[in-house]
C-alpha cells in the first residue's frame, strides 16, 4: 500500500550518532527487518519514521511525502511498541477504538471495525477485557489490533516480541507474517534476534553503530555476507586472522587458493562449510568438544596453532574428545578491512590441508 | 525514578516540537523565577540596606549596620539560646526514642508490629494544627502552657515521621542477607548490627536528624500555642519583629541570619536524600 | 548451639525486647494524638450532669449557629479550595514540563520549584509582607514604571493564598511527579501514534491515568490548610479569619476551650475523606518501599 524512502538520516544524542547516514528504501506490502545488536540504532529508525524522534539531517518520505517533520499523529503510520503499551485504564474495546474515536467516526463503524481488527488478531469476543487480565501474547495482539485498525499505511514493529517465551513469539512472527501477507500491509520490523529476521522478513537490514551494514535478502545475508560484521552476526562463523602471500590465504594453518594481492585479511568458514576427516596419531587438529544436538553434532577443534573453529557434522559420524582431524573447506569468504573481497565462484571445488 | 531517569526515558513525543516546548519552558522558568525569587532577593536586599526610602527602587545607602545591632540586641540572644537548646533536646530525645525503634520495626519480629507501625500514620491523619489545640487543651489542665518541656513534648509527636519512618525504610534497604552473611562468618549480632548495618543506614539517620533539627528549630506553631509568651524562640521573636518593629532591616538581617544555616543544613540532608525521599519525608 | 536453635531464641527474645523498643513512640502516638482527639470527640459531644454524662450536641449546636465561626469556616474552605485548584494546575504545568522536556531549563525549574522546601515559612511571612505590603517591592516596581498601585493582597483573602501556595509547591510538585511516573513513555506514544494531540494525550492518556494522584496531592494541600497557622494569621486578614488562628484565639484570648474543641473536631470531620485517600496512599508507598 506505500513505499516509505529513507534518504541520508542521521541522528544525534549529544555527541554520539545514534543513526549515521542511513539510506533504504522499502517497496509496496514489503516486510523489512531491522537487524542489528543493542545500541546499533535500528529502533531510533524506528522511531524516526514513526515521528517520535526528530531527525538531526536527512528525510523520510512516504509514498513520495516528506513527513519529516510531521508529528507522530498526524502520520500514516501504525508502531507496536516493546512493552504493547496497552491503556490500562481502558478495556480492551476502548483501546482499540481510541484512534476511531478521535477521528469521530459513527459508533456502528466503530464498533464493526474494532471488532473487524480483533478477528484479525484472532481474540473476538474479548472486548470487554481489562487489559491487565490478558496473558502476555494476548496483550500484544491488542497492540497489533489497535494499530491494523487506523489501517496504516506502514506498519512498524519494534521488538513486538521480545519480552515473550520462546514459543510463543514463534507462533506469533508467524501469524504476524501471515496477516502481513493477508493485508498487504507495509511494515518494518525491529529486532535483535536473527532467527526472527530469518523467519519473516522479505528482506533483513543490517545496522551497526547507526550504519547500515547490509540490505539483503534473507538468504543472500547468510550466504553472502557483505561485511566482517555480518558475517559474525548473522548465523554462526569462525572468523580467523591470516594473511595472503602469492594467492595463498593462510589462516588457522588452513591454506586456500585465492586471487588477492598480498596482506593481512580475515577468512571466514560456516560451521558447516568445514569437512573433517579422521587422522591417526598426532598429526591435524585436535577435537576438543562434541556436543550432540540430534539434528547434527557441534564439534570444536584446536589447530595446532592453537586456533579454534567450530564445525558442524552429521550425527553419527561417531566424533569424540580427544580425537585428530584434519580440516577441508569448500566454502568461504575473505575480508579486507571488514568488507567482502573474495568469495570462490560456486562449484568450483577448493581444497586445504590442516596443519 | 529520579526525574531525570524519567525525563531520559520521556524523550518520547516532544521531538516534533522542539521550540514550542522550550518557549513554555521560558515561561514556566520565567514567572517561577518571579514567583519564588521576588520576596526572597528584596529580603536579602533589605538585610543590607541602611536607608530605602519609598519609592526608590534601589536603597540610597547600603551598609552593615543593623547586623551590628541585631548580633547585639539581648533578645536576640536569648532566642537563639532557646531555639538552639529546644531543637537539641527535642533531637537528641527523638534519637534516643525513634532510632530503637525504627530498627525494631525494621528487623524484629513481635506481636502487633504491623498495627503498631501503622500507628503512626495517625500523624498524618489530622490537620496539625486542630490536633495541637487538643493537646493544648489537655495541656491548659496540667499547667504545661507556657512550658519549655510541654512545648518538648509537643514537638516529640511532630518528629516522629522523619525519626521513625526514613530510618525505618533505611533499616529495610539493607540486604538481609548481607548481616546473615556476616553472621556466617562469625560476628556476633552487635558485631553485625555495627559493622554491616550502621555505616549503610548512617546517612539516611544523619538526614533524619538534620530534618528533626532545622525542622524544630523553625517550628512556629507549637511554640506560639504551647511555649508563648515564656518560652521565647527564634521564630516567635520574628513575630514580634512582624508585628510590631518599625525597623525593616532587623527582620531582615535575622531572616538572612536564620536562613542560610538551615539551607546548608538542608542541602546535607538533600545529600543524603533525594528529592522523591525527602518529600516522602516531609510528607508528599 | 545449633544455628536453628539459635535462631528461636533470638526470636523469643526479640518479641518481648522489640515491643520494649517500640513502647516509647508508640506511647507518645497514643497519649498526644490518639488520646487527646479521642477525649475531644468525647468531651465536646457530652454535658456533665448531676446525674452523670450525658449525649449532648450544644458544642456542635453552638459553633453551627454563630454567625462568625461559619464564616471562618467558610473563608478556610474558600481558602483550601482557591489554593488546591491553584496548586493542582500549577504544579501539574510544571510536571508536564519536567517530565517531557529534554531542554536544560528543567533543572533550573526544578531546583526553583524545589526551593521553598528549604525555606522556613515563618521567614516566608516575613519576606512576603516586604515584597506585597504597603510600600513593598510591587508597590515600587508599579510606581517607577508609572503604573498606579495596585489593591495589597496583604491582610486580604489573597494574603494567605499566596503564602500558602508558595509554601506547599514543592510537595505538591513532587506528588504529581511522582504520580507522572507511572505514566509510562510508550503509552502516551502509543496514543500519538493513533492519532491524538497534546491536549487529547493529557485529557484521555495522562488524566485518567493520574487521577488518584491528583486526589492525594488535593487531600495534602486540604489538610495542609485546614491547619495552617503561621501564614493566615501573619498574611490574612483578621476578620474573617482561618480557622488556624480562630482556633488559637479561641482558647487562648477567649479562653473557650471547649468552642476550640469543637472547632477542632469539625475541621477534623471535613478533613476526614481527604485524611483517608492521603494515608492511604501514604500508607500504600510505605508498603511498597518496604516490600
Amino acid at each position: 500500500m506505500a513505499t516509505l524512502e529513507i534518504k541520508k538520516l542521521s541522528r544525534l544524542f549529544g555527541d554520539t550518532r545514534a543513526v549515521d547516514d542511513l539510506s533504504l528504501t522499502i517497496g509496496d506490502g514489503e516486510l523489512v527487518c531491522l537487524l542489528g545488536p543493542s545500541g546499533s540504532g535500528k529502533s531510533t529508525v524506528l522511531r524516526m519514521i514513526g515521528g517520535f524522534e526528530e531527525p538531526t539531517a536527512g528525510s523520510i518520505l512516504i509514498d513520495g511525502q516528506d513527513v519529516t517533520r510531521v508529528p507522530p499523529e498526524r502520520r500514516p503510520t501504525g508502531m507496536v511498541f516493546q512493552s504493547h503499551a496497552l491503556w490500562a485504564h481502558m478495556d480492551v474495546f476502548a483501546n482499540v477504538a481510541f484512534g476511531l474515536k478521535l477521528r469521530r467516526l459513527p459508533k456502528d463503524e466503530i464498533h464493526q471495525r474494532v471488532n473487524a481488527s480483533l478477528a484479525t488478531v484472532g481474540l473476538e469476543g474479548f472486548g470487554a477485557r481489562k487489559t491487565t487480565q490478558l496473558s502476555g501474547g494476548q496483550q500484544q495482539r491488542v497492540a497489533l489490533a489497535r494499530s491494523l485498525v487506523l489501517e496504516p499505511k506502514i506498519l512498524l514493529l519494534d521488538e513486538p516480541f521480545a519480552s515473550l517465551d520462546q514459543h510463543l513469539r514463534e507462533r506469533l512472527r508467524e501469524e504476524v507474517r501471515e496477516i502481513q501477507r493477508r493485508v498487504g500491509i507495509t511494515m518494518v520490523f525491529v529486532t535483535h534476534g536473527q532467527d526472527e529476521a530469518l523467519a519473516i522478513a522479505d528482506r533483513i537490514a543490517v545496522m551497526r553503530d547507526g550504519r547500515l551494514e547490509q540490505l539483503s535478502r534473507p538468504d543472500r545475508l547468510y550466504r553472502q555476507p557483505q561485511t566482517e560484521f555480518v558475517a559474525g552476526f548473522v548465523g554462526q562463523m569462525n572468523l580467523l586472522r591470516g594473511a595472503v602471500r602469492s594467492n595463498v590465504m593462510t589462516a588457522a594453518g588452513i591454506d586456500l587458493p585465492v586471487t588477492l594481492a598480498d596482506g593481512l585479511a580475515t577468512l571466514a568458514l560456516r560451521p558447516e562449510d568445514i569437512a573433517l576427516e579422521r587422522r591417526s596419531g598426532d598429526r591435524g587438529a585436535e577435537v576438543t568438544r562434541v556436543t550432540d544436538f540430534g539434528t547434527h553434532l557441534s564439534i570444536e577443534v584446536k589447530t595446532r596453532c592453537e586456533h579454534r573453529l567450530k564445525i558442524m557434522a552429521q550425527p553419527g559420524t561417531g566424533w569424540s574428545t580427544g580425537m585428530r582431524a584434519e580440516l577441508s573447506a569448500h566454502n568461504f569468504a575473505i575480508y579486507r578491512d571488514g568488507k567482502l573481497c573474495f568469495m570462490p565462484q560456486p562449484g568450483s571445488a577448493q581444497s586445504s590441508v590442516a596443519a | 525514578m529520579s526525574v531525570r531517569e524519567l525525563r531520559q526515558a520521556g524523550l518520547a513525543g516532544i521531538g516534533s516540537s522542539r521550540i514550542r516546548a522550550n518557549w513554555a519552558g521560558i515561561a514556566i522558568a520565567a514567572l517561577l523565577s518571579l514567583f519564588i525569587l521576588t520576596p526572597l532577593v528584596n529580603v536579602a536586599i533589605w538585610a543590607f540596606t541602611e536607608v530605602w526610602r519609598y519609592p526608590a527602587v534601589i536603597p540610597q545607602k547600603f551598609g552593615f549596620r543593623f547586623w551590628a545591632d541585631v548580633l547585639s540586641r539581648g533578645d536576640v540572644h536569648l532566642a537563639m539560646t532557646t531555639s538552639l537548646s529546644l531543637a537539641a533536646i527535642v533531637t537528641a530525645l527523638s534519637a534516643l526514642i525513634c532510632l530503637p525503634a525504627s530498627y525494631a520495626f525494621a528487623r524484629l519480629n513481635f506481636p502487633g508490629r504491623n498495627l503498631f507501625f501503622m500507628s503512626f500514620l495517625t500523624v498524618y491523619a489530622f490537620p496539625k494544627f486542630g490536633l495541637y489545640i487538643t493537646i493544648a487543651t489537655i495541656f491548659l489542665g496540667l499547667g504545661l502552657i507556657g512550658n519549655f518541656w510541654g512545648v518538648v513534648l509537643i514537638q516529640l509527636v511532630s518528629t516522629l515521621m522523619f525519626m521513625v519512618w526514613i530510618p525505618v525504610s533505611a533499616f529495610q534497604n539493607v540486604d538481609r542477607r548481607q548481616e546473615e552473611a556476616a553472621r556466617d562468618v562469625g560476628a556476633s549480632q552487635l558485631r553485625v548490627f555495627w559493622s554491616i548495618t550502621l555505616p549503610q543506614v548512617l546517612p539516611a539517620i544523619s538526614a533524619a536528624v538534620l530534618l528533626t533539627f532545622v525542622n524544630t528549630f523553625y517550628e512556629t506553631e507549637v511554640a506560639w500555642l504551647i511555649g508563648a509568651p515564656e518560652v521565647r524562640t527564634v521564630p516567635l521573636l520574628m513575630v514580634r519583629f512582624i508585628n510590631s518593629e518599625l525597623v525593616v532591616q532587623y527582620g531582615a538581617v535575622l531572616s538572612l541570619l536564620l536562613w542560610v544555616p538551615s539551607f546548608i543544613l538542608l542541602m546535607l540532608v538533600r545529600r543524603f536524600l533525594g528529592a522523591q525521599a525527602l518529600g516522602r519525608a516531609l510528607g508528599a | 548451639m545449633s544455628r536453628a536453635e539459635a535462631t528461636r531464641q533470638d526470636a523469643k527474645g526479640g518479641r518481648l525486647f522489640g515491643l520494649l523498643l517500640i513502647a516509647a513512640p508508640v506511647s507518645l502516638v497514643l497519649l498526644l494524638i490518639i488520646w487527646p482527639v479521642a477525649l475531644s470527640v468525647f468531651d465536646t459531644l457530652t454535658v456533665e450532669t448531676p446525674s452523670g454524662v450525658a449525649l449532648s450536641l450544644d458544642a456542635y449546636r453552638f459553633f453551627f449557629s454563630d454567625g462568625f465561626s461559619l464564616r471562618n469556616l467558610w473563608m478556610t474552605i474558600q481558602v483550601a479550595a482557591i489554593c488546591t485548584v491553584l496548586l493542582l494546575i500549577i504544579s501539574l504545568t510544571i510536571a508536564l514540563y519536567l517530565r517531557f522536556s529534554t531542554s536544560r531549563l528543567t533543572g533550573y525549574i526544578q531546583a526553583l520549584a524545589l526551593f521553598p522546601l528549604f525555606v522556613p515559612s515563618i521567614l516566608l511571612a516575613y519576606a512576603l509582607i516586604r515584597t506585597l505590603g504597603p510600600n513593598g517591592t510591587v508597590d515600587i516596581l508599579l510606581n517607577a514604571v508609572g503604573l498606579p498601585k495596585l489593591a495589597s493582597p496583604y491582610l486580604t483573602i489573597w494574603g494567605p493564598i499566596i503564602g500558602l501556595v508558595w509554601d506547599n509547591l514543592p510537595l505538591t510538585l513532587l506528588i504529581v511527579l511522582a504520580g507522572l511516573g507511572n505514566v509510562s513513555s510508550a503509552s502516551i506514544d502509543a496514543a500519538r501514534d493513533v492519532g491524538a494531540n497534546r491536549a487529547q494525550v493529557l485529557r484521555y492518556i495522562i488524566l485518567p491515568r493520574i487521577r488518584s494522584t491528583l486526589l492525594v496531592a488535593a487531600s495534602f494541600v486540604v489538610l495542609g490548610l485546614f491547619s495552617a497557622f503561621t501564614l493566615p494569621y501573619l498574611l490574612g486578614p483578621a476578620v474573617p479569619e482561618m480557622m488556624g488562628p480562630f482556633m488559637r484565639r479561641t482558647i487562648i484570648d477567649v479562653d473557650d476551650p471547649l468552642q476550640a474543641r469543637t472547632q477542632a473536631v469539625v475541621s477534623f470531620m471535613i478533613c476526614a475523606a481527604f485524611a483517608y485517600f492521603y494515608v492511604r496512599s501514604i500508607a500504600r508507598t510505605r508498603r511498597e518501599q518496604s516490600s
